[in-house]
């Protein structure tokens, strides 16, 4: 089949309607920058879920207790052998830290409040989670001798205390009996959502031991460069820390995970969703191109064109636009995705963005895999348009087509 | 040397609102190597389905078309489209040349779907431009040369493969008389120097006084067969 001569015909064809062919290109152009763009800031949407469900105190992977999940009690702390350190490579690790983590009651002088206490070791904890980009009003905690407890912003309020005061917390200790100490408010922090600061309290980790009567943790978490390296290190943990349950942020946060794959779901749609509103465009165009051509086509079949050619050749037209408004589009999204590189504020609905588990600031996030998608599905969508006229263009018989 | 083409017993019905219409009947007709005839009669004669039918373009519903020695019933769609590629060459009344290519292109067109070399292509297109007087037009589009201009490119294009068979419908239909005369000059000198065999359907009295056998046509069936002044000249 003469290719090089189809794909010619093809090539000048495009042009020989440039005016229709244009309006279609500038419509494929669109369709195809804007799925480029809106994937990449679901995708932005959807890392920024991920990495706040990961930051939660979560990490890609935790170490628990079998059971602390159902029932988080010191009573199901374990003790990490003084030479464990995650088997992952440092350039897959952001990070790891143990925690001793119980429910607690907190007392000011005038409210009680239910949070979570949590005794870390602060600098791992700044490395791995939400804490270290938080803002803190006062003094972040010095260390994990530090004896202070650092309350969020919103539990402050609700326990009307402040920066320096005392308050007294109340828990169970490893013996089972309760145990209560006063602590004196390191500092207030200022985190993404109110809730995180209603659940989180935060002290030393070393002085919360000794309160609890224990040198074990409840859970030790790991923070990864990439979540793809999970299932190795998951492995690992495993391996180094049998008879321990290891889950990773999917598992511990199953809200997150499923807006996760809805974010998945709702590229697909969005896709599909415009490929279809461009196929009908492009079959509607290239229906009208073929019928334009009866008279030209039957000529062909005349001078001895083979049917099959015929096909390729309406074929080629398709894919050339599809593929020319491809190409230009996908660049355009590219320039749109660089653009917006710094993000797009969304501090102006500040209240929506926090109810929809939105940053202020919406930054895209290129996948080249989206791109590919966006690829394929053009050229599938080129070939599938194409067919029906192809098929009415075979179907010309050419001694009617000359008597036009 | 057997006949170009050969007919028997040739009749075509096509049946418009269940009313069957006769466009040919029972015609007997061969055509020898290197002869020039011209078809003609009055609309609805059967010239043009006569025309059709030898051009593989179009099957009878009865009798047999013989094409170069090959029994068209027996051909498929596909093995039809190939004989129409490489033994017979069209010339139509309205040129349908393919607006996007150049001349010299359109005249590459059959040579390319042959499979012909690029090199071979362009010698030999630009050869039989040069020999039809338009060589200097080779690289206009069909949109910025006249008729006449047109109409020889598409001759060029009909006998560039060397067709053992040159059908040419009302070639002169969109001509005036003396482009259709400067064509008909060009058609016997290819039906003389080169010996390609010609058969075209007319209205025209010119193209009938230079083809050297006239074939008239009656309701569907021959009503004379006669050598022309031009085949004595």
């Amino acid at each position: 089949m003469p290719l090089t001569l189809l794909s010619r015909l093809g090539w000048r064809n495009l042009w020989r309607y440039r005016r229709r062919n244009l309006m279609l290109f500038s419509a494929i152009l669109v369709a195809v920058a804007g799925c480029v763009l809106m994937s990449s800031l679901i995708r932005g949407y959807q890392y920024d879920m991920m990495d706040d469900a990961i930051a939660n105190l979560t990490g890609n992977l935790k170490v628990m207790a079998p059971g602390y999940r159902a029932d988080p009690s010191i009573a199901r702390a374990f003790r990490v052998p003084q030479s464990f350190a995650p088997d992952v490579p440092p350039n897959e690790l952001v990070g790891w830290t143990e925690r001793v983590r119980v429910p607690a009651v907190i007392v000011s002088e005038r409210e009680a409040r239910g949070v979570t206490l949590i005794g870390v070791d602060p600098a791992e904890e700044r490395a791995i989670s939400f804490l270290g980009g938080v803002a803190i009003r006062g003094d972040a905690l010095a260390g994990p001798d530090d004896g202070r407890i650092l309350l969020g912003q919103e539990l402050a309020r609700q326990l009307d205390t402040d920066v320096g005061r005392r308050i007294v917390v109340m828990t169970q200790g490893a013996d089972g009996r309760n145990r209560e100490a006063g602590f004196r408010v390191a500092g207030l922090y200022d985190a993404a959502g109110t809730a995180i600061e209603k659940a989180y309290a935060f002290t030393g980790i070393r002085p919360f031991q000794k309160l609890l009567g224990t040198d074990a943790v409840t859970e030790i978490s790991v923070r990864l460069k990439d979540d793809r390296f999970s299932a190795r290190a998951d492995a690992e943990l495993r391996k180094d820390l049998r008879g321990l349950e290891v889950l990773d942020w999917r598992t511990l946060e199953p809200q997150a995970a499923a807006m996760f794959q809805l974010a998945d779901a709702a590229i697909l749609i969005w896709l599909v969703v415009l490929m279809l509103a461009l196929a009908f465009g492009l079959i509607n165009t290239l229906i009208t191109a073929v019928l334009e051509r009866v008279r030209e086509f039957g000529m062909l079949r005349a001078l001895g064109m083979r049917r099959g050619a015929i096909v390729v050749q309406v074929v080629i037209e398709s894919v050339l636009i599809v593929a020319s408004g491809l190409v230009v589009g996908i660049v355009v999204g590219l320039a749109l995705i660089a653009y917006f590189s710094n993000g797009i504020d969304l501090s102006r609905w500040a209240e929506g963005v926090e109810l929809a588990g939105l940053r202020n600031k919406l930054v895209p996030h290129l996948l080249w895999s989206d791109v590919a998608a966006v690829g394929a599905f053009a050229i599938v969508l080129g070939l599938f348009a194409s067919a029906y006229p192809a098929w009415r263009a075979v179907r010309i018989d050419p001694l009617d087509a000359l008597r036009r | 040397m057997d006949n170009v083409v050969v007919c028997r017993g040739l009749g075509r019905v096509y049946t418009n609102d269940a009313v069957p219409v006769h466009a040919l009947q029972g015609v007997d007709f061969d055509v020898a190597p290197g002869d020039f005839v011209s078809l003609s009669g009055p609309s609805g004669s059967g010239k043009s389905t006569l025309l059709n039918l030898i051009g593989a373009l179009d099957r009878p519903t009865e009798g047999r078309v013989t094409v170069a020695g090959v029994d068209l019933a027996t051909l498929s769609d596909s093995q039809l489209a190939d004989l129409r590629l490489t033994k017979i060459g069209f010339v139509f009344q309205a040129y349908n040349l393919i607006p996007v290519l150049s001349a010299r292109e359109n005249v590459e067109f059959i040579m390319q779907l042959q499979g012909v070399s690029a090199t071979e292509r362009r010698e030999r297109a630009i050869e039989i431009l040069d020999a039809l007087g338009i060589g200097e037009l080779a690289e206009r589009r069909p949109g910025q040369l006249s008729g006449g201009q047109q109409q020889r490119v598409a001759v060029a294009r009909a006998v560039v493969t060397r067709p053992a068979l040159l059908l040419a419908d009302e070639p002169s239909a969109n001509l005036d008389s003396k482009t259709t005369e400067t064509l008909l000059d060009l058609l016997r000198r290819i039906n003389v120097e080169r010996g390609v065999t010609i058969v075209t359907a007319t209205h025209d009295p010119i193209v009938i006084r230079y083809a050297r056998r006239s074939v008239r046509l009656k309701d569907g069936r021959i009503d004379a067969d006669e050598r022309t002044a031009a085949a004595t000249a």
